[in-house]
């Protein structure tokens, strides 16, 4: 390397000694100029990818500067996604069903007072059902239930065949994420083998969203009758109830529909579980629950310490 | 507006990967259903696949750890790694320990204790290249190694190895001799 050094470096040795040939020779012997070397280092055949990029981020910013100065004017990107709202949040004014509904018969004296009270209904259902009727032509308090258990029991098959199109137009986006969550990977069989008792409306409010005129009708619909539901886990083990066995179920359904949209359909928005209602069966397999806090140096004590059992509240869901 | 001034409007991306010719086959296979078994049926036991990928950490390494949990209860595999003193055995008992939680949250596994390790393979990651300077103006390319981690936890009790005996092999090994025969004889 120390040859190829000095064969580069000759033509400057051979230009300095060209100029000491006159009376400065002197001077630069006292005062050497600064002597600079243009030696190329080795050429890096290999760059890395990553040095290229440290200087990028700089880099843009200059470029932003540049282009302003310049006058191109950039339009702001927005990151916007239009989204179509067609149902309300929640049930509104929920319906409190009265205790033991469906546990008396209509022949006893509870239980021709609780058919007496169910028919009064309320004043503020009879002016929701009015306001209902003046935007839905076809709606009657007799005929509606029918379409309400067809809904229900179409809804139901489409998500064991989880058909997402089908369900779409059947239940209102707020349930949706309710139905479908954690059963994507899981096989649902559910029939509905008979209808105990005719359903009835028992509700109705018209609440409107955000702006005046915004109406939205909220109808709800009790049903009393037999279905089969069995939850298999993603293995086909099973989960949850049994594909022989039918259950007598007492539902209060609440179905919706935007009644100023000419093209709004009635769909099942929710339903309403009374704080009465009987507890569920245990799934097939244990849970550990955590238990309660200890502090460093406490024991666990197994003969005293009681399983927490949630309050019984109205819930809809 | 899609037509406005002529002009169409770019939908926003929302897609963020960094590299999109990652294989995610391992991750899909946590998807995979089966059919409603029938009552008379053997219980199919349920499967958890998961993987960590580009651990900073050599795959040659991670293959020696990768080896010695292969087939033991989960138990058993996390003790052992809390008392191996190499990198990858912390990042790799990190990995059985979220396993073992989405095995009982979300697939359905009764005790979490019941799970055995199936599969366990590490393999290679995407390397970031680097200049290793030498003397001389030379140079070497420099790869910092990072390794993918897979792990298969199965529910039941590990299949025990068939333990054979010398008298067996010997036995074997004697039918083999007496079974030969000579092809194209008359």
């Amino acid at each position: 390397m120390a040859m190829s050094m000095r064969r580069a470096l000759l033509p400057l040795h051979r230009m300095r000694f060209s100029n000491l040939k006159n009376a400065e020779a002197s001077l630069e012997v006292r005062y050497p100029q600064p002597f600079v070397v243009p030696v190329r280092t080795k050429k890096r055949y290999f760059i890395p990818p990553a040095v290229g990029i440290k200087g990028k981020a700089a880099v843009s910013a200059d470029q932003e500067a540049k282009a302003r100065a310049a006058g191109v004017v950039l339009r702001q990107e927005y990151m916007e996604r239009a989204i179509n709202i067609a149902c309300t949040a929640g049930v509104f004014d929920p319906y409190i069903p009265p205790e033991g509904d469906a546990r008396l018969s209509s022949l006893s004296k509870e239980g021709l007072k609780q058919r007496t009270e169910q028919i009064k209904q309320g004043a503020a259902s009879q002016l929701a059902i009015r306001k209902i009727k003046e935007h839905d032509a076809e709606f009657t308090t007799k005929a509606f239930p029918v379409k309400a258990q067809e809904i229900f029991v179409d809804a139901h098959n489409a998500l064991t065949q989880f058909n997402k199109e089908k369900l779409h137009s059947l239940v209102t986006e707020r349930c949706y994420p309710e139905m479908v969550r954690g059963n994507r990977y899981k096989t649902l069989r559910w029939h509905f083998v008979e209808s105990l008792e005719p359903p009835k409306v028992v509700h109705a409010r018209c609440p409107d969203m955000v702006s005046k005129g915004n109406l939205y009708g909220q109808v709800t619909v009790r049903m009393h009758s037999r279905q089969t539901l069995a939850v298999y886990d993603r293995f086909g083990r099973l989960m949850m109830g049994s594909e022989e066995e039918p259950r007598d179920v007492l539902e209060y359904l609440v179905l919706e529909r935007h009644l100023v949209n000419p093209y709004g359909m009635w769909r099942l928005h929710g339903k309403i579980v009374p704080a009465w209602a009987p507890v569920k069966e245990p799934i097939v397999k244990t849970v550990m629950i955590p238990g309660p806090e200890l502090k460093p140096g406490e024991e666990f004590e197994e003969l005293n310490y009681e399983v927490p059992k949630p309050k019984a509240v109205q819930w809809h869901k | 507006m899609l037509f406005a001034f002529g002009k169409t409007q770019k939908l926003p991306c929302i897609h963020t990967s960094a590299a999109l010719d990652v294989n995610k086959n391992w991750d899909r296979k946590n998807l995979h259903m089966f059919p409603p078994q029938q009552p008379d049926e053997a219980r199919r036991p349920a499967e958890v696949h998961h993987c960590r990928r580009q651990i900073k950490y050599s795959k040659d390494k991670m293959w020696y750890l990768a080896n010695m949990i292969r087939g033991m209860t989960i138990d058993e595999a996390i003790a052992q790694l809390e008392f191996n003193d190499k990198k990858g055995a912390k990042i790799m008992k990190e990995v059985l320990l979220e396993a073992q939680e989405m095995a009982v949250r979300n697939h359905n596994v009764e005790y979490k204790s019941n799970l055995y390790v199936a599969e366990s393979f590490s393999n290679k990651g995407k390397y970031l290249k680097r200049i290793r300077y030498h003397g001389r103006g030379m140079f070497g390319i420099m790869d910092k190694v990072h390794c993918h981690y897979f792990v298969k936890l199965v529910e039941g009790l590990p299949p025990k190895a068939e333990q054979k005996t010398g008298f067996d092999q010997a036995k074997n090994y004697v039918e083999q001799l007496k079974s030969r025969t000579i092809i194209h004889a008359l």
